[in-house]
Protein backbone atom coordinates (compact mmCIF):
# COMPACT_ATOMS: atom_id res chain seq x y z
CA UNK A 1 0.00 0.00 0.00
CA UNK A 2 1.14 3.56 -0.65
CA UNK A 3 2.53 5.42 2.36
CA UNK A 4 2.73 8.74 4.10
CA UNK A 5 5.26 9.38 6.87
CA UNK A 6 4.37 11.31 10.00
CA UNK A 7 7.62 12.57 11.50
CA UNK A 8 6.48 13.31 15.09
CA UNK A 9 3.37 12.02 16.86
CA UNK A 10 2.05 15.58 17.39
CA UNK A 11 2.24 16.47 13.68
CA UNK A 12 -1.05 17.13 11.87
CA UNK A 13 0.52 16.62 8.45
CA UNK A 14 2.54 13.74 6.97
CA UNK A 15 4.81 13.49 3.93
CA UNK A 16 3.78 11.19 1.11
CA UNK A 17 6.45 8.70 0.06
CA UNK A 18 5.31 8.46 -3.57
CA UNK A 19 3.17 10.36 -6.06
CA UNK A 20 -0.41 9.90 -4.90
CA UNK A 21 -3.64 10.35 -6.86
CA UNK A 22 -6.91 11.66 -5.38
CA UNK A 23 -8.94 8.82 -3.93
CA UNK A 24 -5.97 6.54 -3.24
CA UNK A 25 -5.64 4.99 0.21
CA UNK A 26 -2.41 5.50 2.17
CA UNK A 27 -0.99 3.87 5.26
CA UNK A 28 0.31 6.37 7.82
CA UNK A 29 1.46 5.69 11.39
CA UNK A 30 -0.56 2.45 11.48
CA UNK A 31 -3.74 4.06 10.18
CA UNK A 32 -5.43 4.44 6.84
CA UNK A 33 -5.96 7.73 5.11
CA UNK A 34 -7.64 8.55 1.81
CA UNK A 35 -6.04 11.25 -0.33
CA UNK A 36 -8.60 13.93 -1.13
CA UNK A 37 -6.31 15.61 -3.69
CA UNK A 38 -3.39 14.50 -5.81
CA UNK A 39 -0.28 14.83 -3.62
CA UNK A 40 3.16 14.69 -5.28
CA UNK A 41 6.10 12.78 -3.78
CA UNK A 42 7.59 14.63 -0.80
CA UNK A 43 4.57 16.92 -0.35
CA UNK A 44 2.37 17.15 2.74
CA UNK A 45 -1.04 15.61 3.36
CA UNK A 46 -3.43 16.63 6.16
CA UNK A 47 -3.92 13.89 8.78
CA UNK A 48 -6.98 15.50 10.34
CA UNK A 49 -9.29 18.43 9.73
CA UNK A 50 -7.33 21.66 10.22
CA UNK A 51 -9.64 24.68 10.63
CA UNK A 52 -8.71 28.06 9.13
CA UNK A 53 -6.25 29.87 11.40
CA UNK A 54 -5.03 26.65 13.07
CA UNK A 55 -1.36 25.74 13.19
CA UNK A 56 0.21 23.39 10.65
CA UNK A 57 2.50 21.18 12.76
CA UNK A 58 5.43 19.27 11.25
CA UNK A 59 8.59 18.19 13.10
CA UNK A 60 6.50 18.95 16.23
CA UNK A 61 6.77 22.70 15.50
CA UNK A 62 4.46 25.23 13.87
CA UNK A 63 5.49 25.69 10.25
CA UNK A 64 2.56 27.92 9.22
CA UNK A 65 -1.17 28.57 9.62
CA UNK A 66 -4.09 27.11 7.70
CA UNK A 67 -5.31 29.90 5.40
CA UNK A 68 -8.64 28.07 4.88
CA UNK A 69 -10.36 25.00 6.34
CA UNK A 70 -8.28 21.97 5.37
CA UNK A 71 -9.97 18.56 5.09
CA UNK A 72 -8.30 15.29 6.13
CA UNK A 73 -6.40 13.87 3.15
CA UNK A 74 -5.99 17.27 1.46
CA UNK A 75 -2.74 18.41 -0.13
CA UNK A 76 -1.19 20.94 2.27
CA UNK A 77 0.94 23.57 0.50
CA UNK A 78 1.07 27.25 -0.49
CA UNK A 79 -2.59 27.27 -1.62
CA UNK A 80 -3.86 26.61 1.92
CA UNK A 81 -0.94 27.59 4.20
CA UNK A 82 0.09 31.04 5.35
CA UNK A 83 3.85 31.43 5.87
CA UNK A 84 4.24 33.11 9.27
CA UNK A 85 7.99 32.57 9.61
CA UNK A 86 8.66 36.27 10.20
CA UNK A 87 5.99 36.56 12.87
CA UNK A 88 7.18 33.40 14.67
CA UNK A 89 10.81 34.51 14.68
CA UNK A 90 10.11 38.15 15.56
CA UNK A 91 7.60 37.41 18.31
CA UNK A 92 9.92 34.87 19.86
CA UNK A 93 12.90 37.18 19.60
CA UNK A 94 11.03 40.13 21.15
CA UNK A 95 9.79 38.01 24.04
CA UNK A 96 13.19 36.37 24.53
CA UNK A 97 15.06 39.67 24.60
CA UNK A 98 12.54 41.05 27.09
CA UNK A 99 13.49 38.34 29.60
CA UNK A 100 16.22 39.37 32.01
CA UNK A 101 19.11 36.86 31.77
CA UNK B 1 28.58 1.47 24.10
CA UNK B 2 30.68 4.21 25.71
CA UNK B 3 34.26 3.11 24.90
CA UNK B 4 36.34 3.39 21.74
CA UNK B 5 39.95 2.64 20.85
CA UNK B 6 41.65 5.82 19.67
CA UNK B 7 44.88 7.82 19.75
CA UNK B 8 45.33 9.96 22.86
CA UNK B 9 47.22 13.14 21.92
CA UNK B 10 49.61 15.03 24.21
CA UNK B 11 47.08 17.92 24.39
CA UNK B 12 44.48 15.54 25.87
CA UNK B 13 42.23 15.33 22.81
CA UNK B 14 41.67 12.06 20.93
CA UNK B 15 42.22 11.23 17.28
CA UNK B 16 40.51 8.34 15.51
CA UNK B 17 43.14 8.27 12.74
CA UNK B 18 46.89 8.74 12.68
CA UNK B 19 47.32 10.58 9.41
CA UNK B 20 50.62 12.07 8.29
CA UNK B 21 49.84 15.36 6.59
CA UNK B 22 51.90 17.34 4.07
CA UNK B 23 50.73 20.96 4.03
CA UNK B 24 51.61 23.52 1.38
CA UNK B 25 52.16 27.07 2.67
CA UNK B 26 51.48 28.82 -0.65
CA UNK B 27 50.29 27.92 -4.13
CA UNK B 28 53.96 28.00 -5.29
CA UNK B 29 54.75 24.96 -3.14
CA UNK B 30 51.67 22.91 -4.13
CA UNK B 31 53.41 20.69 -6.68
CA UNK B 32 56.27 19.68 -4.39
CA UNK B 33 53.71 19.02 -1.62
CA UNK B 34 51.66 16.78 -3.90
CA UNK B 35 54.71 14.87 -5.14
CA UNK B 36 55.95 14.20 -1.60
CA UNK B 37 52.51 12.96 -0.54
CA UNK B 38 52.13 10.76 -3.63
CA UNK B 39 55.56 9.17 -3.15
CA UNK B 40 54.85 8.39 0.51
CA UNK B 41 51.14 7.51 0.46
CA UNK B 42 50.27 10.43 2.73
CA UNK B 43 47.67 13.20 2.49
CA UNK B 44 48.51 16.55 0.88
CA UNK B 45 46.79 19.86 1.59
CA UNK B 46 47.21 22.29 -1.28
CA UNK B 47 45.35 25.55 -1.91
CA UNK B 48 45.41 28.64 -4.06
CA UNK B 49 46.41 31.12 -1.35
CA UNK B 50 49.24 32.04 1.00
CA UNK B 51 50.56 35.22 -0.64
CA UNK B 52 49.42 38.76 -1.54
CA UNK B 53 46.30 38.34 0.59
CA UNK B 54 44.51 41.10 2.48
CA UNK B 55 44.72 40.72 6.25
CA UNK B 56 41.22 39.28 6.68
CA UNK B 57 41.76 36.61 4.02
CA UNK B 58 45.25 35.72 5.14
CA UNK B 59 44.11 35.30 8.75
CA UNK B 60 41.62 32.73 7.47
CA UNK B 61 44.25 30.92 5.36
CA UNK B 62 46.62 30.72 8.34
CA UNK B 63 43.85 29.52 10.64
CA UNK B 64 42.83 26.82 8.15
CA UNK B 65 46.40 25.52 7.69
CA UNK B 66 47.21 25.59 11.41
CA UNK B 67 43.90 23.94 12.31
CA UNK B 68 44.53 21.13 9.82
CA UNK B 69 47.85 20.38 11.49
CA UNK B 70 46.32 20.61 14.96
CA UNK B 71 43.39 18.27 14.25
CA UNK B 72 43.75 15.26 16.59
CA UNK B 73 43.46 12.82 13.64
CA UNK B 74 46.85 14.05 12.47
CA UNK B 75 49.84 12.28 14.02
CA UNK B 76 52.62 14.22 12.32
CA UNK B 77 53.02 17.09 9.86
CA UNK B 78 55.42 18.24 7.18
CA UNK B 79 55.04 21.88 6.10
CA UNK B 80 56.30 22.75 2.62
CA UNK B 81 56.86 26.38 1.62
CA UNK B 82 58.66 28.36 -1.06
CA UNK B 83 60.57 30.80 1.16
CA UNK B 84 59.32 34.29 0.30
CA UNK B 85 55.55 33.82 0.76
CA UNK B 86 53.22 35.72 3.07
CA UNK B 87 52.50 32.61 5.18
CA UNK B 88 55.11 32.50 7.95
CA UNK B 89 56.14 28.85 8.06
CA UNK B 90 57.89 29.20 11.43
CA UNK B 91 54.81 30.59 13.16
CA UNK B 92 52.57 27.94 11.57
CA UNK B 93 55.04 25.30 12.74
CA UNK B 94 55.05 26.69 16.28
CA UNK B 95 51.24 26.82 16.42
CA UNK B 96 50.92 23.18 15.30
CA UNK B 97 53.78 22.04 17.56
CA UNK B 98 51.89 23.40 20.61
CA UNK B 99 49.76 20.25 20.40
CA UNK B 100 52.89 18.16 21.06
CA UNK B 101 52.99 16.30 17.74
CA UNK B 102 56.07 16.22 15.48
CA UNK B 103 56.10 19.03 12.88
CA UNK B 104 58.85 19.51 10.29
CA UNK B 105 59.24 22.31 7.75
CA UNK B 106 61.10 22.70 4.46
CA UNK B 107 61.42 25.61 2.03
CA UNK B 108 62.06 25.09 -1.68
CA UNK B 109 64.38 28.12 -1.95
CA UNK B 110 66.44 26.98 1.03
CA UNK B 111 66.72 23.36 -0.17
CA UNK B 112 68.08 24.45 -3.55
CA UNK B 113 65.07 23.68 -5.74
CA UNK B 114 62.06 21.48 -6.19
CA UNK B 115 63.69 18.04 -6.73
CA UNK B 116 65.93 18.70 -3.74
CA UNK B 117 62.99 19.76 -1.56
CA UNK B 118 61.02 16.77 -2.75
CA UNK B 119 63.82 14.34 -1.92
CA UNK B 120 64.32 15.83 1.52
CA UNK B 121 60.59 15.93 2.15
CA UNK B 122 60.14 12.28 1.22
CA UNK B 123 62.88 11.34 3.69
CA UNK B 124 61.24 13.37 6.46
CA UNK B 125 57.77 11.93 5.81
CA UNK B 126 59.11 8.35 5.83
CA UNK B 127 60.57 9.05 9.26
CA UNK B 128 57.31 10.68 10.48
CA UNK B 129 55.33 7.66 9.24
CA UNK B 130 57.62 5.46 11.32
CA UNK B 131 56.85 7.59 14.39
CA UNK B 132 53.09 7.29 13.76
CA UNK B 133 53.25 3.54 13.13
CA UNK B 134 54.83 3.04 16.54
CA UNK B 135 51.82 4.69 18.26
CA UNK B 136 48.92 2.54 19.39
CA UNK B 137 45.24 3.03 19.99
CA UNK B 138 44.30 3.13 23.64
CA UNK B 139 40.89 2.88 25.35
CA UNK B 140 39.11 6.23 25.15
CA UNK B 141 35.60 7.43 25.98
CA UNK B 142 32.78 8.65 23.76
CA UNK B 143 32.98 11.71 26.01
CA UNK B 144 36.28 12.55 24.25
CA UNK B 145 34.76 12.30 20.77
CA UNK B 146 34.04 15.42 18.67
CA UNK B 147 31.58 14.75 15.85
CA UNK B 148 30.44 17.10 13.08
CA UNK B 149 27.04 16.95 11.38
CA UNK B 150 26.24 18.23 7.90
CA UNK B 151 24.02 17.72 4.86
CA UNK B 152 24.41 18.49 1.17
CA UNK B 153 22.90 17.44 -2.14
CA UNK B 154 19.53 17.19 -0.41
CA UNK B 155 16.33 15.68 -1.78
CA UNK B 156 12.85 15.03 -0.42
CA UNK B 157 14.17 12.37 1.99
CA UNK B 158 16.82 14.52 3.70
CA UNK B 159 14.47 16.25 6.14
CA UNK B 160 12.25 13.20 6.44
CA UNK B 161 14.73 10.42 7.21
CA UNK B 162 18.46 11.22 7.02
CA UNK B 163 18.61 14.40 9.11
CA UNK B 164 16.25 13.17 11.87
CA UNK B 165 18.38 9.99 11.99
CA UNK B 166 21.51 12.15 12.39
CA UNK B 167 19.60 14.03 15.11
CA UNK B 168 18.97 10.77 16.98
CA UNK B 169 22.70 9.97 16.67
CA UNK B 170 23.55 13.48 17.94
CA UNK B 171 21.42 12.90 21.04
CA UNK B 172 23.20 9.58 21.68
CA UNK B 173 26.67 11.13 21.34
CA UNK B 174 25.69 13.99 23.66
CA UNK B 175 23.94 11.76 26.23
CA UNK B 176 27.13 9.65 26.37
CA UNK B 177 29.11 12.79 27.22
CA UNK B 178 30.52 13.52 23.75
CA UNK B 179 30.46 16.59 21.53
CA UNK B 180 28.61 17.44 18.34
CA UNK B 181 29.37 20.45 16.13
CA UNK B 182 26.62 21.92 13.95
CA UNK B 183 27.39 24.67 11.48
CA UNK B 184 25.50 25.59 8.26
CA UNK B 185 24.21 28.68 10.08
CA UNK B 186 23.15 30.23 6.78
CA UNK B 187 20.36 27.63 6.93
CA UNK B 188 19.21 28.75 10.42
CA UNK B 189 16.98 31.75 9.57
CA UNK B 190 13.39 30.59 10.03
CA UNK B 191 14.15 28.27 12.93
CA UNK B 192 16.50 30.39 15.04
CA UNK B 193 13.71 30.64 17.61
CA UNK B 194 13.76 26.84 17.96
CA UNK B 195 17.57 26.74 18.31
CA UNK B 196 17.53 29.63 20.82
CA UNK B 197 14.83 27.88 22.86
CA UNK B 198 17.21 24.93 23.34
CA UNK B 199 20.09 27.08 24.60
CA UNK B 200 21.47 26.14 28.02
CA UNK B 201 21.33 29.74 29.23
CA UNK B 202 19.51 32.93 28.27
CA UNK B 203 22.84 34.41 27.25
CA UNK B 204 23.55 31.56 24.82
CA UNK B 205 20.05 31.99 23.36
CA UNK B 206 20.83 35.67 22.79
CA UNK B 207 24.09 34.73 21.03
CA UNK B 208 22.12 32.52 18.62
CA UNK B 209 19.56 35.27 17.95
CA UNK B 210 22.28 37.93 17.57
CA UNK B 211 24.16 35.77 15.06
CA UNK B 212 21.05 35.27 12.92
CA UNK B 213 20.03 38.96 13.20
CA UNK B 214 23.50 39.87 11.90
CA UNK B 215 23.17 37.34 9.10
CA UNK B 216 19.73 38.67 8.09
CA UNK B 217 21.12 42.24 8.11
CA UNK B 218 24.09 41.12 5.98
CA UNK B 219 21.71 39.74 3.34
CA UNK B 220 19.69 42.95 3.21
CA UNK B 221 22.86 45.06 3.02
CA UNK B 222 24.47 42.90 0.34
CA UNK B 223 21.50 41.91 -1.81
CA UNK B 224 18.76 44.37 -0.83
CA UNK B 225 16.37 41.50 -0.14
CA UNK B 226 15.13 39.67 2.92
CA UNK B 227 15.92 35.99 3.13
CA UNK B 228 12.16 35.26 3.20
CA UNK B 229 11.78 36.94 -0.19
CA UNK B 230 13.94 34.30 -1.88
CA UNK B 231 13.20 31.33 0.38
CA UNK B 232 11.81 28.74 0.06
CA UNK B 233 13.07 28.73 -3.54
CA UNK B 234 10.80 27.71 -6.45
CA UNK B 235 12.69 24.39 -6.48
CA UNK B 236 12.00 23.91 -2.74
CA UNK B 237 8.29 24.60 -3.32
CA UNK B 238 8.11 22.18 -6.23
CA UNK B 239 9.65 19.60 -3.87
CA UNK B 240 6.94 20.20 -1.24
CA UNK B 241 8.48 22.74 1.14
CA UNK B 242 5.88 25.43 1.91
CA UNK B 243 7.48 27.80 4.43
CA UNK B 244 10.92 28.93 5.61
CA UNK B 245 10.35 27.46 9.09
CA UNK B 246 9.75 24.12 7.42
CA UNK B 247 12.85 24.43 5.22
CA UNK B 248 15.19 25.41 8.04
CA UNK B 249 13.76 22.76 10.40
CA UNK B 250 15.04 20.15 7.94
CA UNK B 251 18.53 21.59 8.49
CA UNK B 252 18.46 21.83 12.29
CA UNK B 253 16.99 18.32 12.64
CA UNK B 254 20.63 17.17 12.66
CA UNK B 255 20.98 18.75 16.10
CA UNK B 256 18.47 16.34 17.61
CA UNK B 257 16.91 17.78 20.74
CA UNK B 258 20.08 18.24 22.79
CA UNK B 259 20.73 21.50 24.64
CA UNK B 260 22.86 24.05 22.78
CA UNK B 261 25.98 24.88 24.82
CA UNK B 262 27.07 27.94 22.88
CA UNK B 263 28.15 29.57 19.65
CA UNK B 264 31.82 29.39 18.61
CA UNK B 265 33.62 31.36 15.92
CA UNK B 266 36.05 29.39 13.75
CA UNK B 267 39.26 28.97 15.73
CA UNK B 268 37.63 29.34 19.16
CA UNK B 269 38.30 26.48 21.55
CA UNK B 270 35.32 24.46 22.76
CA UNK B 271 35.24 25.02 26.55
CA UNK B 272 33.43 21.78 27.43
CA UNK B 273 31.65 18.89 25.66
CA UNK B 274 28.08 18.94 24.35
CA UNK B 275 26.26 20.28 21.30
CA UNK B 276 27.84 23.48 19.88
CA UNK B 277 26.92 25.81 17.04
CA UNK B 278 29.86 26.86 14.85
CA UNK B 279 29.41 30.32 13.36
CA UNK B 280 30.84 29.56 9.91
CA UNK B 281 28.94 31.69 7.40
CA UNK B 282 30.97 30.66 4.37
CA UNK B 283 28.57 30.15 1.48
CA UNK B 284 29.87 27.73 -1.06
CA UNK B 285 30.26 24.08 -1.94
CA UNK B 286 29.98 21.37 0.74
CA UNK B 287 33.74 21.19 1.53
CA UNK B 288 33.59 24.79 2.86
CA UNK B 289 31.47 23.72 5.79
CA UNK B 290 33.11 20.31 6.16
CA UNK B 291 36.54 21.95 6.37
CA UNK B 292 35.15 24.37 8.97
CA UNK B 293 34.09 21.41 11.14
CA UNK B 294 37.56 19.83 10.76
CA UNK B 295 39.12 23.19 11.70
CA UNK B 296 37.08 23.14 14.92
CA UNK B 297 38.56 19.77 15.87
CA UNK B 298 35.81 17.41 14.70
CA UNK B 299 37.42 13.99 14.14
CA UNK B 300 34.52 12.54 12.14
CA UNK B 301 31.46 14.05 10.46
CA UNK B 302 28.13 12.42 9.67
CA UNK B 303 27.11 13.84 6.28
CA UNK B 304 23.71 13.17 4.77
CA UNK B 305 22.98 13.44 1.08
CA UNK B 306 19.71 12.50 -0.57
CA UNK B 307 21.25 12.60 -4.01
CA UNK B 308 24.64 11.14 -2.97
CA UNK B 309 28.05 12.79 -2.60
CA UNK B 310 31.64 11.51 -2.69
CA UNK B 311 32.88 14.30 -0.39
CA UNK B 312 35.51 13.69 2.28
CA UNK B 313 38.10 15.69 4.21
CA UNK B 314 41.88 15.67 4.46
CA UNK B 315 41.94 15.33 8.25
CA UNK B 316 38.55 13.80 9.07
CA UNK B 317 36.74 10.63 7.93
CA UNK B 318 33.30 11.49 6.59
CA UNK B 319 30.51 9.04 7.35
CA UNK B 320 28.06 9.47 4.51
CA UNK B 321 24.46 8.46 4.73
CA UNK B 322 21.49 8.90 2.50
CA UNK B 323 17.83 9.01 3.39
CA UNK B 324 16.89 7.76 -0.05
CA UNK B 325 16.92 3.95 -0.41
CA UNK B 326 17.21 4.29 -4.20
CA UNK B 327 20.34 6.46 -3.86
CA UNK B 328 21.87 3.90 -1.49
CA UNK B 329 21.31 1.13 -4.03
CA UNK B 330 22.78 3.22 -6.86
CA UNK B 331 25.65 4.89 -4.98
CA UNK B 332 26.74 2.32 -2.44
CA UNK B 333 30.40 2.84 -3.35
CA UNK B 334 30.31 6.39 -1.94
CA UNK B 335 27.70 5.88 0.81
CA UNK B 336 28.33 4.26 4.20
CA UNK B 337 24.84 4.04 5.68
CA UNK B 338 21.28 3.68 4.45
CA UNK B 339 18.89 5.85 6.45
CA UNK B 340 16.35 5.18 3.70
CA UNK B 341 15.08 2.26 5.78
CA UNK B 342 13.00 4.94 7.54
CA UNK B 343 11.11 5.51 4.28
CA UNK B 344 10.54 1.76 4.15
CA UNK B 345 9.19 1.52 7.70
CA UNK B 346 12.07 1.56 10.23
CA UNK B 347 11.82 4.04 13.09
CA UNK B 348 14.05 7.09 13.47
CA UNK B 349 15.30 6.14 16.99
CA UNK B 350 16.30 2.60 15.96
CA UNK B 351 17.97 3.83 12.75
CA UNK B 352 19.75 6.60 14.69
CA UNK B 353 21.07 3.98 17.13
CA UNK B 354 22.42 1.93 14.19
CA UNK B 355 24.11 5.06 12.81
CA UNK B 356 25.65 5.72 16.22
CA UNK B 357 27.02 2.15 16.28
CA UNK B 358 28.59 2.67 12.85
CA UNK B 359 30.03 6.00 14.02
CA UNK B 360 31.79 4.24 16.91
CA UNK B 361 33.06 1.49 14.59
CA UNK B 362 34.53 4.18 12.32
CA UNK B 363 36.02 5.89 15.38
CA UNK B 364 37.64 2.55 16.21
CA UNK B 365 39.30 2.33 12.79
CA UNK B 366 36.76 1.08 10.23
CA UNK B 367 37.45 2.97 6.99
CA UNK B 368 34.79 5.22 5.48
CA UNK B 369 34.01 5.24 1.77
CA UNK B 370 35.50 8.73 1.62
CA UNK B 371 38.84 7.34 2.81
CA UNK B 372 38.69 4.22 0.61
CA UNK B 373 38.00 6.42 -2.42
CA UNK B 374 40.74 8.92 -1.53
CA UNK B 375 38.43 11.89 -0.95
CA UNK B 376 40.77 14.05 1.11
CA UNK B 377 39.49 17.52 0.26
CA UNK B 378 40.37 20.59 2.27
CA UNK B 379 38.99 23.91 1.09
CA UNK B 380 39.55 27.08 3.11
CA UNK B 381 36.06 28.36 4.01
CA UNK B 382 35.97 31.97 2.82
CA UNK B 383 33.52 34.30 4.50
CA UNK B 384 32.66 37.78 3.26
CA UNK B 385 34.95 40.37 4.87
CA UNK B 386 33.15 41.94 7.79
CA UNK B 387 33.57 45.61 8.54
CA UNK B 388 34.64 44.90 12.07
CA UNK B 389 37.72 42.71 11.94
CA UNK B 390 37.13 39.90 14.39
CA UNK B 391 40.71 38.67 14.60
CA UNK B 392 41.89 35.12 14.43
CA UNK B 393 41.96 33.33 17.78
CA UNK B 394 44.73 30.88 16.86
CA UNK B 395 47.10 33.24 15.07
Amino acid sequence: MKKAIRIEPEDNVAVVAQDTAAGETLECAGERLTAKDAVPLGHKIALSRIPRGERIVKYAVTIGLASCDIAPGAHVHSQNVEDITNRLCNEYERAFRAIKG
Amino acid sequence: MTGIMAYRRPDGRIGIRNYVLVISMVSCSNTVTERIARATGTIPIVHEQGCCEFEHDHARTRLALISAGRNPNVGAVLLVGLGCEQTNIDSVRAAVAETGKPVEAILIQREGGSPEAERKGIGIVRRLKGVCESQERVPCRVADLVVGVQCGGSDWTTALSANPVIGAMTDLVVSNGGSVLMSEVAGFPGSEHIVASRAVTHDVGLRVLDMISELRAEYIETYGQKIEEVNPTPGNKAGGITTLVEKSMGNIKKMGTSPVQGVLKLGQTMPHPGLWVIDNRAQGPDPFNLTGLAMQGAVVTAFSSGRGSPVGNAVMPTLKLTGNPETFRKLGSITDFNAGVVIEGATIPQTGAALYDLLLEIAGGKETKSEINGNFEYIVPREAARKKHEGCPLS
